[in-house]
């Protein structure tokens, strides 16, 4: 055989065996929106970027879901600050400090908290997060100086700073990372819809919605799929296994919320349910040996359709209905 | 000799290493675009006009918070009617004061918004973690106006981003 005959043998057999790895489909995260076309947008988005950088002064009590640079200054002292952070499900946040002038001797602070904590009660909660909550505190006169920066394990976080002296202040930059997998999520919006997945893994995730709404499941998956598209039965709730419970309560800890109902085996159709609670969450627990997922939708319960049930309404409890 | 051999190692190698579909892969987040978000803004976005909103609500906020001249940290100084004790989340268990600032704004009926004392942090296992109250009226304002303020920033990137690209 010549050379060039050989060559073109070898050739081939190389892409036969590239081609049976089924590598042939392009595997498209979504996770970078720019895709393949990010290589030809880099050069204006670079030459864009450092000019827009979003920047406003910082309150003492504020809530931010943007990306930019915020800066606080005290005009006079100011004892008890928080700022929220929040961001969309899939994003989790990162803070980074410059510029900072407090007096930590001085009884100054500033500590990222990791979640929400409002009246003592921590959003995820203490079991569905895995540090413990004084853990979740980081503060800047402790450890910031060495850090680069602080990332939340989930799309909330918070900021509370003491601030003596007037003149003092800080600068912190928000960005927001992108999580494909996000667990412990608080929707900004009392309207739309998620899918949550936990793929093999052994956690607790809550989807918060600050509001009273009708959730519709309309598809969940508790098990594992094999290629025949078999589903395995899961052995019952009952707090043991794997399942999906509502919950529905006041504040924003979900481990001190009620259950309102559970959700135990796989189905495939439209499930709903109204729960007229200030707070409600649908949690998923996962032992870990499956892929779980579960999708669904949610929309805002108006006033009237509150106001109409309450008649039937158990006492300290928030009105649910099927 | 060295090439065919080279060769068919490749070809081994890619043969053995199979790569397996995703089975993890999430839904795109964007399947359920028909429903939508419901964007509940535009009623509030008529009647906001400038972002002069959102700092007006900061500094009611701020107002109501300084305006009650009962604003102590110590525990002899609350009344005994305001005083609610709040419990905490240390293994201890121990219960500290809060203070209870009553506000009343007008014709709206009163809110309370609590501040838990923000005391040293010398001994943590002793003190309670630090937190904020606000009622959920509150927190869901607050996002609402930091979305719209996003919205507007979002809207003002997009039109340079477009005359940056249309030059």
């Amino acid at each position: 055989m010549s050379v060039a005959f050989r060559v073109q043998i070898y050739f081939f057999l190389i892409c036969l065996s590239a081609l049976k790895g089924q590598s042939r489909y392009l595997e498209d995260n979504d996770i970078t929106q720019d895709g393949m076309f990010s290589i030809l947008n880099s050069e204006i988005k670079r030459g864009l970027s450092e000019g827009l950088l979003y920047r406003r002064p910082l309150r003492c009590i504020d809530m931010l879901t943007m990306e930019g640079q915020f800066t606080f200054t005290a005009d006079h002292p100011q004892l008890h600050c928080a700022v929220f952070f929040i961001g969309e499900p899939q994003e989790i946040i990162s803070i980074e400090y410059s510029s900072v002038n407090i007096d930590c001797n001085g009884g100054d602070f500033i500590k990222v908290f990791d979640g929400w904590i409002m009246k003592g009660e921590t959003f995820p909660s203490s079991l569905d997060h895995p540090l413990p909550i004084y853990d979740r505190y980081i503060d800047y006169c402790e450890t910031g100086r060495l850090r680069q920066a602080v990332r939340s394990s989930q799309n909330v976080a918070m900021l509370f700073f003491r601030i003596h002296t007037p003149g003092s202040g800080f600068t912190v930059t928000i960005k927001k990372i992108s999580n494909p997998f996000p667990c412990n999520v608080i929707s900004q919006t009392p309207e739309g819809s998620f899918t949550m997945i936990i793929p093999h893994q052994h956690r607790n995730c809550s989807f918060s919605i600050i509001y009273p709404v009708e959730i519709k499941i309309s598809e969940l998956t508790l098990g594992h799929f094999n290629d025949l598209q078999v589903k395995k039965p899961v052995t019952g709730c009952g707090r043991a296994g794997d399942f999906v419970e509502l919950l529905g309560g006041s504040g924003v800890d979900p481990s001190k919320m009620f259950p309102v109902a559970d959700l135990c085996y796989s189905f495939n159709g439209l499930a709903e349910m109204k729960i007229g609670c200030d707070n409600t969450v649908v949690r998923m627990v996962s032992s870990g040996r499956f892929v779980n997922r579960v999708v669904f939708e949610y929309r805002l319960l108006e006033r009237p359709e509150l106001e109409k049930q309450k008649g039937n309404s158990v006492e300290d409890f928030c009105y649910t209905t099927d | 000799m060295k090439t065919t051999i080279l060769v068919l190692l490749i070809a081994s190698i890619l043969l053995v290493s199979h790569i397996p579909p995703g089975v993890c892969r999430p839904m795109g987040t964007n399947t359920f675009n028909r429903h939508g978000y419901k964007i509940q803004d535009d009623h509030v976005l008529v009647k906001s006009g400038d972002n002069g909103m959102s700092y007006l609500m900061g500094e009611k906020l701020l107002r109501y918070l300084e305006r009650n001249p009962r604003f102590h940290k110590n525990l002899s100084q609350l009344l005994p009617d305001d005083v609610q004790f709040v419990k905490v989340l240390s293994t201890k268990g121990l219960a500290h004061p809060a203070n209870n600032i009553q506000v009343v704004d007008g014709g709206e009926p009163s809110r309370e918004v609590r501040l838990e004392d923000f005391s040293e942090l010398s001994k943590r296992a002793e003190d309670p973690p630090i937190s904020i109250d606000l009622t959920f009226h509150l927190l869901r304002n607050m996002i609402e106006i930091a979305r719209i303020e996003s919205q507007k920033e979002q809207a003002e990137l997009n039109r340079k981003y477009l005359d940056e690209v249309g030059k």
